[in-house]
């Protein structure tokens, strides 16, 4: 939880920094509480991604979040209209056409569901695979770092 | 070197209605400010408008502006445009492009034969041409390199990393920059002292903007947040809707999105509804929009100054932008005026606290506008200016 104290308004003002500080470190903590994996924060981060690929530890909860929405819904959902001239009309129109395509869209997305999953699974098997090799890497390093310690003293 | 007396300012495209960006504004408004000190200004500009097309749209010719004298050059209009686009398209993806290619580009972009026969034949004290990725620029540079000083709007962008840019970079006299993090940057890509260089900015000033006025006119009971300038990808725009298309729908709150400026807005078919799309509207207009909002949303990472950032905080409004943004970030922190997110979670976190904390939305939008009205005020920005265009930087001193 964040520190109320931080919200404290002094001669200076408000100490912006420390209050950025506070929240990253709230939002990581709710990050490992599973606050936050949402497949439509997956979506919304698609143009952040470039910005977010040397954030170690975000790129982890990325692919929690990618997890969630590789499988798309293709259920029926609320058809809406934003235009308020022939609003009822519009809609009655896009239901029709709903009814029309979706025996054969059906098909085509849950094989897209199908691709989905396929890629998720084949991207975190890869990252899984490079976390493992580089940890071992890390080890042996390490060991060779203290046989040659060893040797030299 | 003897004081400016006699000043051309250059840069492609002239602000006559506020219909161009952000560089265009900032050299117009320093010209204006020299001529305001009796100076002899003339603005060198093309007869374009359009910065995807360059068409020769108005006519060429001479006008008085403000007290300074603009002339309007036409575009060449032998260029190889298909040449043009196929090199910066693949500039633009970081891909390989040589240095005969790079010229070829810069022959290729925007320039003017007679604008740069006028430079050649008049004698002016000062060159002041910006911003620095057009071939125009280029070839100021080339004609009086030792006169000019470059305003360079640069952000770290492959434009940047040309190896012909190192050229411009390292020629002219020096930089008018407009922030510290873009001094830094250009630092880091060029060989530069800082002797060759000033922070100086724009000056702006405190518009009269009642916060309930843009609620009440457009009969909003909800709270809302702003954001104003180009509607694009390289501006964060699309981002901006995905995040407030989901913080609607993680917290249940209605927050509206108040966009002004131009150009497509790209959004989530579900926050179409809950967007107010103003367009281009006056300087009054878009100060009563940002006074109300909860919040002025900045999501662009290329930013060399980012006025709008400062005309929000003047208005009392404090700002969210991306923490990927140096220039952004350093504003938000030196001012206490704004929070930075680098995630959605984050952004969240800060636009919820916003509109729970009113105490702290009212002190950030005060330290926001207390800084901007420290540091951006034109008796500042104005003794920045002439001190460095009339006691010019020595050359000697490079690196």
């Amino acid at each position: 939880m964040m520190n109320d104290s931080l919200f404290q308004i002094g001669a200076e003002g408000i100490d912006t920094a420390r209050v950025v500080g506070e929240i990253q470190k709230s939002v990581e903590e709710k990050i490992r509480d599973g606050i936050y994996p949402d497949p439509e924060i997956a979506r919304a981060e698609r143009h952040n991604l470039k910005n977010l690929q040397t954030q170690d530890a975000f790129m982890d909860y990325y692919m929690n979040c990618l997890r969630q929405a590789a499988y798309i819904d293709i259920n029926a959902f609320e058809i809406r209209e934003r235009r308020s001239f022939f609003a009822p009309a519009l809609i009655a129109l896009k239901k029709v056409i709903w009814k029309l395509l979706v025996f054969y869209t059906y098909r085509l997305w849950s094989q897209q569901n199908q691709v989905n999953g396929l890629l998720v699974a084949a991207v975190d098997g890869m990252d899984r695979k490079n976390v493992r090799k580089i940890q071992e890497l890390e080890a042996r390093v390490a060991a060779l770092e203290a046989a040659k310690d060893a040797n030299r003293s | 070197m003897s004081r400016a007396d006699r000043i051309a300012f250059v840069c492609p495209r002239f602000n006559d209605e506020g219909t161009v960006g952000g560089a265009e504004n900032l050299l117009k408004e320093l010209a204006l400010r020299a001529a305001l000190n009796g100076r002899d200004v003339h603005f060198l500009t093309t007869c374009a408008v359009n910065h995807f097309t360059w068409a020769n749209e108005k006519p060429a010719g001479i006008r008085e502006v403000g007290g300074m004298t603009v002339h309007e050059f036409e575009v060449d209009e032998d260029r190889d445009l298909e040449q043009f686009i196929d090199i910066q398209g693949r500039m633009s993806q970081g891909g390989d492009v040589s240095v005969d290619e790079e010229q070829t580009w810069l022959d290729n972009n925007v320039n003017s034969r007679t604008l740069v026969n006028h430079l050649r034949e008049s004698s002016y004290d000062r060159v002041v041409v910006g911003p620095y990725l057009f071939g125009l620029t280029w070839q100021v540079q080339q004609v009086l390199p030792e006169k000019t000083y470059l305003v360079p709007c640069l952000h770290d962008e492959p434009f940047a990393w040309l190896r012909v840019m190192k050229r411009l970079f390292e020629q002219v006299r020096g930089f008018l920059f407009n922030s510290e993090p873009e001094r830094r940057l250009t630092q880091r890509l060029f060989d530069i002292s800082t002797a060759r260089t000033a922070v100086v900015g724009l000056g702006l000033e405190s518009p009269d903007a009642d916060p309930s006025a843009f609620s009440r006119d457009h009969g909003l009971q909800t709270p809302y947040v702003v954001y104003a300038g180009r509607r694009e990808p390289l501006k964060g725009t699309p981002m901006l809707t995905d995040y407030v298309d989901v913080f609607r729908r993680r917290t249940g709150r209605d927050v509206k999105l108040v966009f002004t400026g131009s150009g497509e807005i790209e959004a989530p078919t579900s926050l179409y509804p809950h967007i107010i799309d103003l367009g281009f509207v006056s300087d009054q207009k878009k100060a009563e929009a940002m006074a109300g909002a909860t919040a002025f949303i900045h999501p662009s990472v290329n930013e060399s100054l980012s006025i709008v950032l400062l005309e929000a905080w003047l208005t009392g409004t404090p700002c969210l932008v991306t923490a990927f943004s140096d220039v952004m970030r350093y504003q938000c922190e030196q001012s206490g005026g704004g929070l930075w997110f680098r995630s959605y979670p984050e952004f969240e976190e800060q636009l919820t606290l916003l509109l729970d904390r009113p105490e702290l939305r009212l002190e950030l939008g005060r330290s926001g506008r207390a800084f901007v009205e420290r540091e951006y005020n034109w008796s500042v920005v104005a003794r920045k200016l002439f001190h460095a265009l009339d006691e010019p930087f020595d050359v000697s001193s490079n690196s």
